[in-house]
C-alpha cells in the first residue's frame, strides 16, 4: 500500500487540478466523486489545503485562492503536457488516465523533455538517421516487444532522456544517455524515435 | 547463533564483488550457487555472533526481464528464505537502481540501499541527498565505497539490525485501471510465500513463469478485457516504475555546477578516445582479432611448455621404479599419467589463464567492446556477440567451454554454440594437427586441415542455423567505463570457474588414459578393426588406424600416440599425404571425447547429448571423406 501521506498527496494535487479545471466555486460533493478515494482522504486534504492557504472553503463549495490557482495552473500544465504526450501512442481515453497517475511522479526535467517533443509537429526520426555527436531527445519507443521495452526502461533509455550517438559501427551505433554508454543494434535503433 | 542471509542485488559494474569482497575480507569462502545456469557465488562471515551468507547474483537491470541471468536472480529471491537484499545503486544514474530497488520493495524483500560511486557522481556535480531518500522510501540507505571501506561497517551494522526495523516501505501506485487490474488477480493467486501483488504484476507482465500461482488462469482473459484501456499494460507498468523512479531520483539530486578546474577532462577524453579506435569499422575488428589471437597464442605456448615439463617429470618418474616397460602394468599407467599431464596442461594455461584473462577483460571494461565487435560476424552465423567467449574458450578445451555457454541467454543458443565445438579444435586437436599432419605432412597441409575444419563448422553453423530457429537476439548492451581492475576479485572468479574441471575433468581424463591403456594392453582394440572396415575404407585411409580414431574418443591427447603404435613410427611411409590430412580431419571433426559428451548430457540433457555427438561424428566423416575424394580428383 501506499502510504497515507503519500495518498494525500495525490488526493490534494488531484483536488487543485479538478478546482482549477473548473469555474469559481465547485460544490464539495463533486470534488469526492472525482477522485474516487475515501471521504475521509478528501476532508484531511481539505483541511491541509486550506491550512496552506491554498483553498478557500465556503459552505458547501471549495475556491481556489490566488497560490492556490497558480499551484494548480502547475499540475494541469503537467498533466496535459503527459496527456498530450500520451494521445500519441493511444487513444484519448487512455492519455488522460495514464498522464493522471504519472503526473505525481515524474521528474521536471522528464517533463520539460516531453513538452520539448510534444511542441513539436512530427513524431522525431529514426535514431539511424541521426547525425554523430548530436545531441537530441529520445521522443519514443516504438518496439511492439514489451519484454524489450522493458528492458530498454531498465537500462534508462526511456522517452524524454537525452541522448548522444558517439560512434557508428557496422552493426549498430554508440550512444551515450545519461553518462551512460550503450551499444544498440540496428533494428533497436531503428525502434527509437529522437528529436533534435 | 542466528543466520542471515542476504542478497546483494545491482546493475552489472556496479560493484557488487568488490563489496562482497569488501564485506567478507580476505577469508573469502565462495561456491557456486547450486543447479544455477549463471554463476551466482555464496559466502559467509561471522559478525558479532550472527552467520551473514551473502549471495552474489548476476547483474541485472530489472527483475521482470525474462533473460537466464533475470531467472537466477528471482530464484535466489524466491526458492530459499531470504532475510534482505542490499541493493548496489548507481550514484551517477540513480534512476536505473531505483527501478530496480522498487521492484524489489514490490516483492516485500527487507531492503537496504548501498549507495555506490558517489565521488564519481560528485566529480560530475551530482549530489544525492541520501538521507531524503531514506525516508521517502522508509529504507535504509548508506553510502559505500568498497575501495576504500567506506560505509562498509555500517552496512553490515544495519543488515544484522534488520528484524527491528519497523515500519512500511514505499509502494507505487499504478493507475488506478491497473490497480483495480492487480486486485482482480490478486483474489486469485494460490497460497504461496510470494507476495500476491508482486504475482499479481507479474502477470500484468506477461511473465508466463507466473501464471503457475493462479488458481484459475481465465483470470488473464478477464483482467484483459476489462483493461481494454491499457491495450498495453506490461509497458505502462514499466513507465509508471521508471516515472516514479525518476520522480524520486529529482527530489533527493542536486546538480551542482562544477568548477572549471574539477572538470574531469583528461580522463573522459581517453575514454572517448579509446573507443573511437576500437568502434572503428576496420580497426575495431581487427584490434579485437589481434588480441584474441594474441591471448590465444600465449596459451598455446604456456600450455605446450607445462606438458612438455609435465611428461620429462612422468617419464623420469617411472624410470625411477625401473618398472619395465612393456609390463602391463606400466602401460596402463603411463596412459593414466599422460591423462593427468594432459589435464594439468590444460587446466593451467588453457582454462585458469584464459578465465583470468577473460576475467581481467571484463572488469578493465574491454570485454563488453570485444562483444560488440564479434557480433558482427556471430550474428551471420546466428549466434550473438557473447558466444564468442565459450568459442574462444574452445580452443583450449571443448569441457569447460561447453559449460561457459551458459552465459548465452538462451537453451537454443547454447546449445548452437555447443555443436560448435564440434569443429573448435581443442588443444589437444590442435596438437594432433601440429604433431601428427604439420610433422608428417608438412606445415601447409596441417593449415588445410585447419582451413578445412573451418569450412566445415561454417555449413554446420548456417545449416543448425536454419533448422533450429533461433529468434535472432538484439544487440543491447551497455558499454562500462573503462577501470582499473581489482586483481583479487579476477583470481577469485577465474578459480571458481576452473573448480568444476580441476574436480571433474581431470579425473575424468586419468580414468579415460587408463581405459585406453587397458583396451590396448588386453587387445580388445584388435576387434574393432573389421566390423569397422567400412568406415575406414570410406575414409581411404590403412584399416588400423581405426584404433587411434575410436579410442581417442577416450582420450583425445592418445590419439597421436596410439596412429605410432598401430602403424609404427614410420607414418610418412605407411600413410600417403592425402591420407595424413584425412586422418587429420576424421580425428578432430565431431564433438571431441567422452569427457566433452558428458558435459554435455550434465547442460542439454541425454537426448540432445548423444544425438549432437552422434551427427557431428557421421557429419564430419562425410565430410572427410568427401573431402578427400574431391581433392584426389585433381
Amino acid at each position: 500500500m501506499l502510504k497515507e501521506s503519500d495518498i494525500l498527496k495525490i488526493v490534494k494535487e488531484d483536488m487543485l487540478r479538478i478546482l482549477g479545471e473548473r469555474k469559481e466555486k465547485t460544490p464539495l460533493g463533486s470534488i469526492e466523486t472525482g477522485i474516487k478515494v475515501f471521504s475521509s482522504f478528501v476532508s484531511e486534504a481539505i483541511k491541509c489545503l486550506k491550512e496552506e492557504g491554498l483553498i478557500r472553503v465556503e459552505e458547501k463549495f471549495v475556491k481556489l485562492t490566488q497560490i492556490g490557482r497558480d499551484k494548480a495552473k502547475d499540475i494541469l500544465r503537467k498533466h496535459l503536457i503527459l496527456e498530450n504526450y500520451f494521445k500519441k501512442t493511444s487513444n484519448e481515453k487512455i492519455a488522460h488516465r495514464k498522464a493522471h497517475i504519472l503526473e505525481h511522479y515524474i521528474s521536471e526535467e522528464v517533463i520539460k523533455n516531453i513538452k520539448k517533443i510534444c511542441t513539436l509537429k512530427e513524431k522525431g526520426i529514426s535514431l539511424t538517421k541521426l547525425k554523430l555527436h548530436k545531441e537530441s531527445l529520445i521522443a519514443d519507443i516504438t518496439t511492439p516487444n514489451s519484454e524489450l521495452f522493458e528492458r530498454m526502461v531498465s537500462m534508462g533509455i526511456f522517452p524524454g532522456e537525452e541522448i548522444n550517438i558517439t560512434n557508428k559501427i557496422s552493426n549498430g551505433v554508440v550512444v551515450k544517455i545519461k553518462n551512460k554508454k550503450f551499444a544498440l543494434g540496428k533494428d533497436i535503433a531503428k525502434e527509437i524515435k529522437v528529436i533534435k | 547463533m542466528r543466520k542471515l542471509k542476504i542478497l546483494l542485488i545491482g546493475q552489472p559494474n556496479v560493484g557488487k564483488s568488490s563489496l562482497l569482497n569488501g564485506l567478507i575480507g580476505s577469508r573469502v569462502i565462495v561456491s557456486n550457487y547450486p543447479g544455477t545456469t549463471v554463476e551466482v557465488i555464496q559466502a559467509e562471515k561471522i559478525f558479532n555472533n550472527t552467520k551473514i551468507k551473502f549471495v552474489d547474483t548476476p547483474g541485472i537491470y530489472s527483475i521482470s526481464d525474462r533473460s537466464e541471468e533475470e531467472k537466477v536472480t528471482e530464484k535466489a529471491l524466491f526458492e530459499e528464505k531470504v532475510d534482505e537484499a542490499i541493493v548496489v545503486a548507481d550514484a551517477t544514474s540513480l534512476e536505473r537502481s531505483l527501478y530496480m530497488a522498487l521492484q524489489i520493495l514490490e516483492a516485500e524483500i527487507p531492503t537496504v540501499i548501498a549507495l555506490n560511486f558517489v565521488r564519481e557522481a560528485e566529480k560530475k556535480g551530482i549530489k544525492i541527498d541520501s538521507k531524503k531518500l531514506a525516508k521517502l522510501l522508509n529504507i535504509p540507505v548508506m553510502l559505500i565505497n568498497p575501495l576504500t571501506k567506506r560505509g562498509i561497517n555500517e552496512l553490515v551494522d544495519i543488515i544484522s539490525r534488520i528484524k527491528k526495523r519497523k515500519g512500511r516501505s514505499f509502494k507505487i501506485k499504478y493507475d488506478d485501471h491497473i490497480e483495480e487490474a492487480i486486485n482482480k488477480i490478486s483474489s486469485q493467486i494460490k497460497e504461496t510465500s510470494i507476495p500476491t501483488r508482486f504475482i499479481a504484476l507479474r502477470v500484468l507482465e506477461e511473465d508466463e513463469d507466473f501464471y503457475k500461482y493462479l488458481k484459475d488462469k481465465r483470470v488473464i482473459e478477464e483482467v484483459k478485457e476489462s483493461l481494454a484501456e491499457h491495450p498495453k499494460v506490461a509497458e505502462n507498468v514499466s513507465i509508471t516504475r521508471y516515472g516514479t523512479a525518476s520522480f524520486i531520483a529529482e527530489r533527493i539530486t542536486k546538480i551542482v555546477p562544477l568548477e572549471k578546474r574539477l572538470q574531469p577532462y583528461g580522463s573522459l577524453r581517453l575514454q572517448e578516445k579509446i573507443d573511437d579506435i576500437l568502434f572503428r569499422k576496420i580497426w575495431g575488428s581487427f584490434i579485437t582479432g589481434l588480441f584474441i589471437l594474441t591471448i590465444f597464442g600465449t596459451l598455446l605456448y604456456l600450455g605446450n611448455f607445462i606438458q612438455n615439463i609435465l611428461m620429462d617429470l612422468t617419464e623420469s618418474f617411472l624410470s625411477f621404479f625401473g618398472t619395465a616397460e612393456h609390463s602391463i602394468t606400466a602401460m596402463i599407467l603411463v596412459q593414466g599419467l599422460t591423462g593427468l599431464t594432459a589435464g594439468i596442461s590444460v587446466a593451467l594455461p588453457y582454462v585458469f589463464l584464459f578465465y583470468l584473462f577473460l576475467g581481467s577483460l571484463e572488469d578493465i571494461g574491454l570485454l563488453s567492446r570485444f562483444i560488440v565487435n564479434a557480433e558482427r560476424f556471430l550474428k551471420k552465423l546466428g549466434l550473438s556477440g557473447k558466444s564468442f567467449i565459450p568459442l574462444a574458450l574452445g580452443l583450449g578445451c571443448s569441457v569447460p567451454a561447453i559449460r561457459a555457454t551458459r552465459i548465452l541467454s538462451s537453451k537454443k543458443e547454447q546449445f548452437h554454440t555447443a555443436s560448435l565445438f564440434a569443429f573448435t579444435p581443442c588443444s589437444s586437436r590442435i596438437a594432433i594437427i601440429m604433431g601428427i599432419v604439420g610433422f608428417y605432412g608438412g606445415i601447409k597441409l596441417a593449415f588445410s586441415v585447419f582451413a578445412t575444419l573451418f569450412v566445415a563448422g561454417l555449413i554446420w553453423a548456417f545449416f543448425i542455423k536454419k533448422i533450429v530457429h533461433i529468434k535472432s537476439k538484439y544487440l543491447l548492451l551497455e558499454l562500462p567505463p573503462y577501470r582499473k581492475p581489482l586483481i583479487k576479485n579476477i583470481l577469485a572468479k577465474s578459480w571458481i570457474r576452473m573448480k568444476d574441471f580441476v574436480y571433474i575433468v581431470i579425473p575424468l581424463l586419468i580414468l579415460g588414459g587408463i581405459a585406453c591403456g587397458i583396451l590396448n594392453v588386453t587387445g580388445f582394440s584388435k576387434y574393432i578393426v573389421e566390423p569397422l572396415l567400412p568406415i575406414t575404407t570410406w575414409l581411404g585411409l590403412p584399416a588400423m588406424t581405426i584404433i587411434p580414431l575410436v579410442f581417442g574418443f577416450l582420450q583425445r591427447d592418445l590419439t597421436g600416440a596410439m596412429l605410432l603404435s598401430v602403424l609404427g613410427s614410420k607414418i610418412s611411409l605407411a600413410m600417403t599425404p592425402l591420407q595424413i590430412y584425412t586422418f587429420g580431419i576424421a580425428s578432430t571433426i565431431g564433438i571431441p571425447c567422452i569427457i566433452a559428451l558428458g558435459m554435455l548430457i550434465k547442460e542439454f540433457g541425454f537426448k540432445k547429448a548423444i544425438v549432437l555427438t552422434i551427427t557431428s561424428i557421421v557429419y564430419g566423416l562425410l565430410f572427410a571423406g568427401l573431402v578427400w575424394r574431391i581433392v584426389s580428383l585433381f
